[in-house]
């Protein structure tokens, strides 16, 4: 039961009033229809199942609705970082 | 028995409590658990093992106890497989014995037969030849634990949160310095102080009588803590009789404070809980958790008085109970001297065996020697004799040689009625590892010990093999100190410097494991499963090495007690057998729960009423009105059918199906989930959710879409409205609202910023009243005057704004039954009215309201699908055979389409959504049945299948694999029938389109 500081919301929550929503930084692809068999399946379905410090997006489902971003270690699942879109990028993440 | 003259503050002797146990009345104290009632009283059998049905025993005074569980009152309180050692004793308390002891066994008798059944016995003898099915029913019913509770729980149960500083667990001298270091470090701290007994000093009190220090320390620490919670805006909060179970991430613990006599817990309460289950969030933790004994291993161990040597010192100590008068204290450590000289104070005769050799002693084995107790040194006990009760024992010299305990010499026997031994201590380091924390094991005490560091987290006591109680308040203060400096409390933390005897109880020599006695039949490790020695050696035996399998292959430690006393001695026994150190073998995975918890306690008061929230629509007293059966759609209540008297189910459906058929009915719609879309991007933001097209829809008009994700499978449909260019209602299914909703955030907000569109749920606002059938447009006419409903001026798949009996209402005409159709949305406040209006005013066409199953048999009769019925969240649309509805041209790749070219999903042989007939038009298959091949394999499944009222004959929808290219093929559908047992029903493949396959009722009449 991790607890969860909401950027939007500014307070520290309990953990069911989020819901996880998968691996950031997964842009969708501009040019779907371009995109090889692989590279598409790479977009849909492969995730990097990362073990140590680790993007991801949570929402604030029982609260604000904002969706965000959380640095968590899937070791100790100690939450390091929350950012708000765009706070964070896939080009400036620590 | 209990000793005459005994004083001390645990046991009230002027309040004498009744109570019964195995339907003989007994009497005790206030202040007895019912294992100290029950020594007093001398019971000394309390169960039947799980495997072999042997007479057990007490063994240990607390959670730790394998043997002694019970049951707890009769009815709507019993309560299943509590051990004897934890419950309080109430007047009136009845218990039983989970497998009577008294009672004649079945396994008693087939033992012999056996022999003995080595660990994987049931496996072997009942699983591999296939008979498991047969016997496992009376093999469940002669298990040694409680039968499930039948009755509803009369009891009450709470939960209750609190966010404290400092979470401090164990109220023994380390936790109880350690509370009192922090409050009195500290002017805002708050300090949650959890103690699983009754008295706050854990064994402390064993110190009493030897050392007056001790009592004087206990007075004077007790009396601060009491002064600090009885502040006001105490920062203290003392919890006893309670059990820290669990440790979940983010310094989440949770903590079960048990009352057994269902009492108030909480003085001034006027409603008592019989269990409460705290919430505990705290930034930093203590452990002060203390250590179990565990038993030296002998052949017979697990006779009844082979107690715990700690143990039997707290029964006499606290309780002033014992169970023998002829008692032998055998171990490899210096707490059995302890015991010792406390019950030859009591005048009651004892012997120490110690397998120790002599020299090198100690000061309190130097003092039991003086006061004259015969201390055997260099001996071990290799059998317990006796039938069930032991009765003496045989022991030999022992010595080591090299690093390996051999025995030397021929045994002896002695005589003793109560057997006490120690093996030396297991910190609890339980809590410590549900999140992942490691153990190490530590040579100076011969102790698994928590990890060294963790962050907001430590350890201090026996728990981190602190045995000597005057260092453990050395250590408590200082680990106290550290937390302050964490919290930013205290910026340079004191510490204080140990004694040399720190370790005390902790200097047992190493794990006593002569191969010799290993090597025994009935060296017992865990009481509990019946795993002995022999069976971790045939675990070994037949190649399993780790101890996680070792542990599963032999059942060690799956009991009630969770291995407690056993687990650690089997991790030894592995490792002489495996010849490794037992730091290789480690130790097996703790995990939640430390103890057991009630279902009731987890419940709460989330239970009945409480359980789920239910959702009803603004017309739902109506229905009631109406006699409608409900059904449960999400959370919302729905009705079913409305049966008129005498009607079945089957019955009521027809009637209603056949009302929308040919004349008219309605139908409470209010829960499809409406989502209000609004923004000038509004309609391209459909058009990148739904398969289809979206751009060119005209305001007053309705469209059906098709929702997908990403992997192409659909997800959701429903019908949207386009109210104006920069404004839209979709709707959902009814359970699907909130998880779309939430679907649709995340596009918009993780991919799609730049779209201006803005979603609100807007579900409860509207209520919907659908006017089905022939006779709809009449209808529609008397109810509202400033709408033209002319067939070719108001067309299917359009809506109106419109004045129905004065409320301001939208109207869509939209259909989920083939029929002419209206949808009559209005603000939710009028959803009772309008309904009530409608009916009355279609009575001369004699309206019938219906509900879910009608609505279903009449979509079904359309080959419409319902989203999480005929399709499973693997069915593209394809699979649904709805080519149709996917767009070509759209210039953004809509969600999902870029899948849809996927080799994988353009199989021929994928399953596919078909219609099935069945060549007996009366058989109804069931939903969810096979459709089988040639070869009796599973080609596909049933997803919905009714009786069609309109068409005389059963109708079914199936996902059959390369189903689309089968039609008119008999297929073999297997059904379990009534009384005629497993049937092979043949059927054609169809069109699940059933009904007015052109499409014609959808006008209407005229
Ligand atoms: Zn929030």
């Amino acid at each position: 039961m991790f607890l969860i500081d909401c950027p939007y919301c500014k307070e520290s929550r309990d953990q069911n009033e989020f819901s996880p929503a998968g691996e950031a930084f997964i842009a969708r692809p501009q040019n779907p229809e371009e995109l090889s068999d692989d590279e598409w399946a790479d977009y849909v379905f492969y995730r990097t199942n990362h073990k140590g410090d680790h993007w991801e997006q949570w929402v604030h489902t029982n609260g604000c609705r904002k969706y965000f971003l959380v640095k968590r270690s899937t070791i100790s699942h100690e939450i390091l970082e929350v950012a708000a879109f765009g706070e964070v990028t896939s080009e400036n993440k620590s | 028995m209990r000793l005459r003259n005994h004083n001390n503050d645990h046991i009230d002797q002027s309040e004498s409590l009744s109570f019964i146990f195995n339907n003989r009345s007994y009497k005790g104290y206030k202040g007895d658990t019912l294992a100290s009632a029950l020594i007093a009283n001398d019971v000394l059998f309390f169960a039947r093992s799980f495997k072999y049905g042997r007479k057990r025993g007490l063994m240990g005074s607390g959670v730790e106890e394998p043997n002694a569980l019970v049951s707890l009152e009769i009815g709507g309180r019993y309560t299943p497989n509590l051990k004897a050692t934890e419950v309080m004793l109430y007047d009136g308390l009845s218990a039983v014995s989970s497998s009577n002891p008294n009672s004649i066994d079945f396994r008693a008798i087939i033992k012999p037969l056996h022999r003995f059944m080595p660990a994987g016995f049931y496996y072997k003898t009942f699983i591999k030849q296939k008979v498991w099915a047969l016997v496992e029913d009376s093999l469940r019913s002669l298990s040694g634990f409680s039968k499930a509770p039948t009755e509803k729980d009369e009891d009450v149960y709470d939960h209750i949160f609190h966010h404290a500083e400092v979470l401090i667990v164990g109220g023994g001298v380390a936790g109880i310095t350690a509370a009192l270091e922090v409050l009195n470090n500290s002017k805002t701290t708050r300090v949650v102080l959890v103690d699983e007994r009754a008295h706050l000093g854990g064994e402390l009190f064993n110190e009493f009588k030897s050392d007056d220090s001790a009592i004087s320390w206990h007075r004077g620490s007790i009396n601060k803590l009491l002064e600090f919670k009885n502040e006001a805006n105490s920062r203290l909060k003392l919890l006893s009789r309670s059990t820290a179970y669990a440790w979940y991430d983010h310094n989440y613990i949770e903590v079960l404070q048990t009352n057994a006599t269902g009492e108030s817990l909480f003085a001034g309460s006027t409603q008592g809980a019989r269990k409460v289950l705290h919430k505990i969030r705290a930034k930093e933790v203590i452990l002060a958790t203390g250590a179990h004994e565990r038993p030296m291993l002998f052949e017979t161990n697990d006779l009844a008085n082979t107690m715990l040597s700690q143990s039997v010192r707290r029964y006499l100590n606290e309780f002033g109970v014992i169970s023998g008068k002829n008692v032998i204290l055998y171990g490899n450590n210096d707490s059995i001297y302890s015991t010792a000289i406390d019950i030859k104070s009591n005048e009651i005769n004892c012997k120490v065996i110690d397998v120790r050799a002599s020299g090198n002693e100690s000061e309190i084995v130097l003092k039991a020697i003086k006061s004259g107790i015969e201390v055997l040194q260099g001996y071990a006990v290799l059998k317990a004799h006796g039938t069930n009760l032991v009765k003496g024992i045989e022991i030999s010299k022992v010595e080591m040689q090299g690093k390996k305990w051999m025995l030397i010499g021929s045994s002896k026997r002695l005589n003793c009625d109560l057997l006490a031994s120690s093996g030396g201590f297991n910190p609890v380091v339980h809590l410590d590892c549900h999140c992942g924390a490691k153990t190490f094991f530590d040579d100076d005490s011969q102790a698994f010990l928590p990890q060294k560091e963790r962050k907001n987290r430590q350890v201090c006591g026996s728990v981190s093999a602190i045995g000597f109680w005057k260092d453990a308040v050395i250590d408590a203060k200082n680990k106290a100190q550290l937390t302050l400096v964490s919290l930013g409390e205290v910026k340079k933390a004191q510490q204080g410097v140990m004694s040399e005897n720190y370790l005390d109880y902790f200097n047992a020599s190493q794990f006593f494991m002569p191969i010799e006695i290993l090597n025994r039949p009935k060296v017992f490790i865990d009481m509990q499963n019946d795993v002995t020695t022999l069976d971790v050696a045939l675990a070994i035996r037949e190649g399993y090495r780790s101890i996680e399998h070792i542990k599963r292959y032999t059942a060690m430690g799956f009991g009630t007690d969770q291995g407690k006393t056993g687990n650690i001695n089997g991790i030894a026994v592995a490792a002489e057998f495996l010849d490794v150190p037992l730091s290789e073998v480690g130790t097996t995975t703790f995990r939640p729960a430390y103890t057991g918890v009630d279902f009731g306690a987890m419940a709460g008061r989330e239970v009945g009423g409480f359980f789920d929230p239910q959702r009803y629509t603004a017309i739902h007293d109506s229905h009631i009105d109406s006699g409608a059966e409900f059904e449960v759609v999400g959370q919302w209540y729905r009705p079913w059918y409305y049966p008129k008297s005498g009607e079945d189910m089957h019955q009521a459906v027809n009637r209603e199906c056949l009302a929308v058929r040919t004349s008219l009915g309605m139908m409470d719609a209010s829960t499809l989930g409406k989502i209000d879309v609004q923004g000038g991007d509004a309609r391209e933001f459909l058009s990148r959710v739904y398969t289809n097209a979206w751009m060119k829809l005209a305001p007053g008009s309705c469209r059906y879409g098709l929702m997908c994700n990403e992997k192409g499978m659909i997800i959701d449909d429903g019908v949207s409205t386009c109210i104006n260019d920069n404004h839209f209602i979709m709707t959902t299914t009814t359970g699907g609202a909130a998880s779309v909703y939430t679907t649709l955030e995340m596009w918009l907000q993780t991919e799609w910023d730049d779209l201006d569109v803005h979603l609100s749920s807007v579900t409860d606002q509207f209520a919907t009243v659908a006017v089905v059938g022939p006779n709809a447009r009449n209808l529609m006419k008397v109810l509202c005057q400033d709408v033209d409903f002319e067939r070719d001026n108001f067309k299917f798949m359009q809506w109106r704004p419109g004045t129905v009996c004065g409320v301001d209402a939208r109207i869509m005409r939209i259909s989920f039954s083939g029929e002419l159709a209206y949808e009559i949305n209005v603000e939710a406040n009028y959803g009772r009215y309008i309904w009530d209006e409608v009916a009355l005013a279609g009575k001369q066409w004699n309206i019938t309201p219906y509900g879910t199953e009608s609505m279903h048999v009449l979509r079904a009769e359309k080959g419409y699908i319902i989203v999480g019925q005929d399709t499973d969240g693997s069915m593209t649309p394809m699979d649904v055979n709805m080519n149709w509805i996917l767009a070509k041209d759209k210039p953004f790749s809509y969600i999902g389409r870029r899948s849809f070219s996927i080799s994988a999903l353009n199989s021929k042989d994928r399953f596919q959504l078909v219609g099935l007939l069945t060549k007996d038009e009366g058989v109804v298959l069931p939903e969810g049945s096979h459709i089988i091949n040639n070869n009796r394999s599973s080609i596909g499944y049933i997803t919905s299948s009714y009786y069609s009222p309109i068409l005389g004959r059963s109708i079914a929808m199936a996902q059959l694999k390369g189903g689309l290219s089968k039609m008119s093929e008999t297929v073999l559908v297997k059904i379990v029938q009534e009384k005629q047992g497993l049937k092979e029903i043949p059927c054609e493949v169809s069109s699940s389109v059933f009904y007015d396959i052109q499409g014609e009722k959808v006008d209407g009449n005229d």
